[in-house]
């Protein structure tokens, strides 16, 4: 890695203070607001299948971004850079630590699912989010920004998002293994990526993968996290938004 | 507060592989912590300490090679504790649910004694 550290470093700052459940402070009309108030958060550690560490960069080629300029321009306008049928319900125009934000991302068959992050660290050059239970993954996810050259040698900032997660349960461990939700989470993370480039005005974005297989096995004694399923649950709860679509919500 | 760069040590002390780190934990700290860790690995089926009491800042990468390292001695069935964490890194692990897996202890002395 080539990150060399230069942003504010006061761990009362930048770390989020514990919390015991999740509270989710709103959702605007039309998201669907799951899986995420009152929930544990879940770190890597605690999910059920393979420890991934996974992790996407794009080289801001040709373009002079400072590293401290990118994150704090990816912070604010974090959403945009989603691909399309994605949506992410948070605080607008910032990543703070502590921060909840339930997200609804695109699942199969147009389909979608619930579920949520918390913001546990952010300083100048990076951010991390860590997932709830029921997630698709358990784990964190950082979001970071470093200078790999001088533009006038030929180097670049790069933005990096390393993701450290394992399935949350058996269920997506199957879809795990069978490159369902990976190959979901690559084009996302792909598709983010160079949107965010394009952004800083890079034209022909180059988005690069380093998979990592930091654990094999699958961790029996978290096979009950299914319990806390969010593609389930969000299904199940299908009957009950439209209900609510076609009477409206009884006062 | 100013960087401070990584460093870690290794020594064998009442039956286990003691790791002294001092500096920042960071992403500029993945080369040392993981030759210290593939160092400690090599000695044998020894418990591993991990001692913070010299570390200085950890951010999110850091906690993240943490994780790695704790992947690795589950892998090979090996305890690792912990000791010398403020109380504010206590509460970051806490947060990062590490403590479910990882002992965190004050001093030396009581990391053994949980041994």
């Amino acid at each position: 890695m080539n990150e060399q550290p230069k942003s504010n470093r006061d761990a009362n700052t930048t770390w989020a203070k514990p919390v015991d459940q999740l509270q989710v402070s709103g959702v605007p009309t039309g998201g669907i607001n799951l899986n995420v108030q009152g929930k544990h958060l879940s770190g890597p550690l605690n999910g059920f299948g393979q420890l991934w560490q996974k992790t996407y960069r794009v080289a801001l080629t040709g373009q002079e971004v400072e590293p401290t300029r990118l994150i704090r321009e990816w912070k604010s306008n974090f959403p945009s850079f989603w691909p399309a049928g994605n949506n992410f319900f948070g605080k607008l125009g910032s990543i703070d630590p502590g921060d909840v934000a339930v997200l609804n991302l695109s699942g199969p068959a147009k389909s979608s699912i619930s579920t949520g992050i918390m913001v546990i660290y952010a300083d100048d050059e990076s951010f991390s989010f860590m997932t709830p239970q029921g997630h698709i993954f358990a784990g964190m996810i950082t979001f970071s920004g470093f200078e790999d050259g001088s533009v006038e040698e030929g180097g670049a900032t790069v933005a990096q998002i390393q993701a450290l997660v394992r399935a949350s349960d058996p269920i997506f461990e199957i879809a795990a293994r069978l490159r369902i939700v990976h190959t979901q989470e690559d084009i996302f993370w792909h598709g983010t990526l160079a949107n965010l480039a394009r952004h800083f005005g890079v034209t022909s974005p180059n988005v690069t993968q380093k998979d990592i297989l930091v654990d094999p096995r699958v961790q029996w004694g978290e096979a009950g996290n299914v319990w806390h399923n969010s593609a389930i649950r969000t299904g199940l709860n299908l009957p009950v938004r439209m209900w609510r679509r076609i009477f409206g919500e009884k006062q | 507060m100013e960087h401070k760069t990584f460093d870690a040590a290794i020594r064998h002390t009442d039956g286990v592989v003691a790791i002294d780190m001092t500096g920042d934990i960071d992403g500029a700290a993945e080369a040392a912590m993981n030759a210290a860790y593939a160092q400690a690995d090599a000695a044998g089926s020894d418990p591993v300490l991990l001692n913070f009491s010299d570390v200085g800042y950890i951010n999110s990468t850091g906690i993240a090679l943490i994780v790695g390292l704790l992947a690795q001695a589950r892998k090979s069935h090996r305890k690792l504790v912990t000791y010398g964490l403020s109380d504010h890194y206590q509460e970051i692990f806490r947060i990062t649910r590490l403590s479910d897996f990882m002992g965190m202890y004050d001093d030396e002395a009581s990391a053994l004694q949980q041994l």
